[in-house]
């Protein structure tokens, strides 16, 4: 990130932010929107449940020898076998879902992030690498991302799911496989306009070493519109994870996610035992809509034309 | 905005249209059944599969019938008898008349069961019921002699799964004949009017049928595999009864004063397999994730530890709402071979824990425990149950569950060391599952063809084959018994309980539940006093 300042100087809207580092104008125009501020407040509570999960869960939900068949499908406030209070009720195989949904978030947003993290990095060499060389490569490159791109999402997950079988990281390999074309598109189309700007042209005739231009020169102008789609993709690939556990075709049954807890309750749903499918939905639904929120802003904040 | 208004217009006038046929109550002379799985021929020798069977036993006979609790009752036969040791001789009905119109004679039964291994393309054959048959003799048109190689005593039971198909409408028919309807001409209690595959088939009543007959002029079977989809078409008014209702639903049908439910044990029982193989278990390590040197499973201290360690009833009562009866063996009370008095195991978790110590695994191992997905009712919920109840006495479990097709793949080539599985009796006796489930694997001799445990006594091989020659009754009742008793005690396998059959009707249909697990339109009756309420 040293080498921000100096490309952000290039930019023309930048002036009079010279005393300022761009994350610090970032974080100051970020604090504008009352709604950003709700949805980082509520992603930073989604977030600490989840990483806190061991501490502050009643009950560790993969732990089978913790659960009682004979306290399932108990309702929200039910008191349990061996004492304590299941406040969100519990599933059919006696799990108390408060646990449940903090240990469910944990795999989420790992699973989410993971997937985001290693698509990026993927995506970002491939789009680098396709701009920059052009040609042959470039083609082949963003062919591929075509034909990936022309299937729907779920549908690959799916099929790789059924190819490579079940457990977190073929899930998360399975996430990365259907993302990183999105990041390889946004880059390279990035790369593009950037690659034709005066500052590249005197990069190149200063004779800079091609490994300097591409990654102190190119590399950093392209992030802020990645770093947007990236956030959205992180929201989009919980969903797609939840979706694939909602089918039984993530994780393993005994440690459920969020998808899963709301399919195992689903079917309960018509006989009024609503919660088991209910708060997960909940927890899943706030995840989801505070790391939209967040990306929203992030989007007005990091593009220039949106500046006033 | 106008195209907006013409869009909602119609999609109410759609609405309405499609709501009409369900406003008026629909008529108690025809019975809207649906069913969970596709009808994949109305050729009685097709396929033995249970959806299919289900069918044809409304179209068809059979020599010998079952009667709600599986015991074999006279169907087109009213009599059968041993002449000699190898030689079965049936009695056939005077007087049945085909759907044609032509009588039965013992030609028909000699050409049906001819036909049975020459079906082609035949994905499962009925030939296993056959294929002991090695000669076939007709005294007089209502007298018909079968012979076996050894004594058989298994003859009345095989016979009770061959459908009577007749000569003179089937003489070279093809499956595509039957179902067209042109050559589906039994002498059951309905003729078929239309077979739609993956959608319906329509009956209608055979008024000439020989026995009793049934209420319902007019028959449609709907398949509707989704059960969240067949409950709202029988909370809809749609169908008049449905097969299969999911458990999650029982609570709302039952306090609904518009429904009845109807349940009743089955024949199958849902039992887990143990790797009996002498060698390191595939899924089984150490406490420290470490191979262990031997199978702990070939020891029955662990075995029973196991058993012991399971809960059942409270699997029975919350995993299953109350739809299964625990089981300690193999056929449920009133079939064939049942052992009065053997009970399931009681639920005694520190016995577990001693018995493992005794055995060598104070602080247990890890395993793996496999199971169907939506092969059984609640499969997957009871393999987690047991998983957790495994990891309460020391056996720390992890839960798999894959798809039957594949599941079953893996299962039979010993991939799993310890699995669940289902087997329904479907002969009615204690024979089936003991020959296929415990008696060494045996291809020669057909024995353990799903014995996946490959579990292996030679003193239960010895009884079952015994029994399986033992044409009196009282005494093959007794081995078979005998069998029973000493597998269960080895724990060959480890049954959990017999599931129920369930079926949902609306008031004023009321369903005479069976054990094989078949929905049969006939044994729907109307209720008292809803005839005169229309």
């Amino acid at each position: 990130m040293s080498a921000l300042p100096d490309t952000v100087i290039v930019e023309p809207l930048a002036t009079g932010a010279a005393t300022e580092t761009p994350l610090g104008r970032i974080a100051r125009d970020f604090v504008t929107n009352p709604i950003a501020i709700f949805g980082i407040v509520l992603l930073l509570l989604v977030v600490l449940a989840a990483i806190l999960a061991p501490f502050i869960s009643p009950q560790n939900p993969y732990d089978l020898a913790q659960l009682d068949v004979m306290d399932s499908r108990l309702e929200p406030g039910s008191k349990a076998l061996t004492g304590g209070t299941y406040w969100l009720g519990t599933d059919d195989q006696g799990r108390d879902m408060l646990s449940a949904i903090f240990y469910g978030l944990r795999i989420s947003l790992s699973v989410g992030v993971a997937s985001t993290v290693l698509a990026l990095l993927i995506g970002l060499t491939m789009g680098l690498a396709a701009a920059y060389l052009g040609g042959r490569v470039e083609t082949l490159i963003m062919r591929i991302v075509d034909i990936q791109l022309s299937f729907p999402a779920i549908l690959i997950a799916l099929i790789l799911i059924a190819v490579l079988g079940q457990g977190t990281g073929k899930v998360i390999a399975a996430l990365v496989t259907v993302q990183w074309a999105y990041y390889a598109r946004t880059v390279r189309s990035a790369a593009l306009v950037e690659k034709r700007k005066e500052y590249m042209e005197a990069a190149r005739c200063l004779a800079l070493p091609p490994s300097r231009i591409v990654f102190k020169h190119l590399l950093p102008n392209c992030l802020p519109p990645t770093i947007v789609v990236a956030t959205v993709q992180v929201a989009a690939a919980i969903a797609l994870e939840a979706t694939l556990s909602f089918l039984g075709l993530g994780l393993p049954i005994t440690e459920p996610s969020l998808g899963l807890l709301i399919a195992n309750g689903y079917q309960y749903l018509l006989s009024g035992k609503y919660w088991i499918s209910f708060f997960p939905g909940v927890a899943l639904l706030v995840t989801i809509v505070s790391i939209n929120l967040v990306a929203d802003q992030l989007r007005d904040v990091m593009n220039p034309r949106l500046q006033k | 905005m106008y195209a907006l208004r013409k869009f909602v217009r119609l999609a109410i006038a759609i609405v309405i249209v499609s709501l009409l046929p369900f406003a008026s109550p629909s008529s108690a002379q025809e019975l809207k059944i649906a069913v969970a799985a596709d009808v994949t021929s109305a050729d009685p020798h097709f396929f033995n599969l249970f959806p299919n069977n289900n069918i044809a036993e409304h179209i068809f006979d059979k020599l010998v019938q079952m009667d709600p609790d599986s015991k074999m009752i006279p169907g087109l036969a009213t009599s059968w008898k041993t002449v000699d040791d190898k030689t079965w001789e049936f009695k056939l009905r005077k007087g049945v008349k085909f759907h044609d119109g032509s009588e039965l004679t013992a030609e028909d039964v000699v050409f049906s069961i001819d036909r049975v291994p020459n079906v082609p393309n035949s994905p499962g054959p009925f030939t296993a019921y056959t294929k002991a048959i090695i000669g076939k003799e007709i005294v007089d048109p209502y007298t018909i002699r079968f012979k076996y190689a050894a004594p058989y005593p298994l003859a009345p039971n095989d016979l009770s799964t061959i459908y009577i198909v007749s000569k003179k409408a089937a003489t070279g028919a093809t499956t595509e004949d039957f179902n067209s309807g042109k050559a589906a001409i039994g002498s059951g209690r309905y003729k078929l009017v239309r077979y739609v595959s993956g959608d319906r088939i329509e009956l209608i009543r055979n008024d000439n049928y020989w026995g009793e007959k049934s209420p319902w002029p007019k028959v449609t079977f709907k398949i509707i595999k989704n059960e969240a989809a067949r409950v709202a078409a029988l909370l809809s008014g749609d169908v008049d009864a449905i097969e299969q209702p999911p458990i999650a639903d029982l609570p709302r049908l039952k306090s609904d004063p518009k429904f009845t439910v109807t349940s009743k044990i089955s024949h199958r029982v849902i039992y887990f397999n143990f790797d009996h193989l002498q060698r390191v278990s595939p899924f089984i390590t150490a406490k420290d994730g470490k191979p262990l040197d031997k199978n702990p499973l070939t020891d029955l201290r662990v075995r029973r530890a196991i058993s012991k360690a399971i809960n059942r009833p409270a699997i029975a009562e919350r995993v299953m709402e109350s739809q299964a009866v625990p089981s300690g063996q193999l056929v449920s009370e009133k079939l064939f071979g049942h052992v009065l008095g053997l009970k399931a195991e009681a639920y005694d978790p520190e016995g577990a824990k001693k018995l493992l110590a005794e055995a060598g695994y104070p602080n247990g191992f890890n395993i793996t425990v496999h199971g169907p997905s939506g092969r059984y009712v609640n499969d997957e919920k009871i393999v987690q149950a047991v998983a957790q109840m495994l990891t309460r006495v020391g056996i720390n479990s992890k839960v798999e569950t894959a798809p039957m097709g594949p599941y079953s793949a893996r299962a039979s080539k010993q991939e799993f060391s310890f699995h669940m599985v289902g087997w329904g009796a479907s002969t009615g006796e204690a024979s089936s599952p003991l020959r296929s489930l415990l008696a060494t694997f045996n291809r020669d001799k057909g024995l353990g063809a799903v014995n996946w445990g490959r579990y292996s006594n030679p003193k239960v091989d010895y009884v079952i084959e015994q029994a399986l020659q033992q044409v009196d009754d009282e005494n093959r009742s007794q081995m078979l018994q005998q069998a029973t008793k000493m597998a269960m005690d080895d724990l060959g396998i480890m049954p959990i309980h017999f599931q129920y059959t369930i079926w949902a009707t609306r008031k004023g249909v009321q369903y005479v539940p069976r054990t094989d697990e078949y929905t049969l339109a006939f044994q729907f009756k109307q209720a008292p006093g809803e005839m005169a309420k229309r």
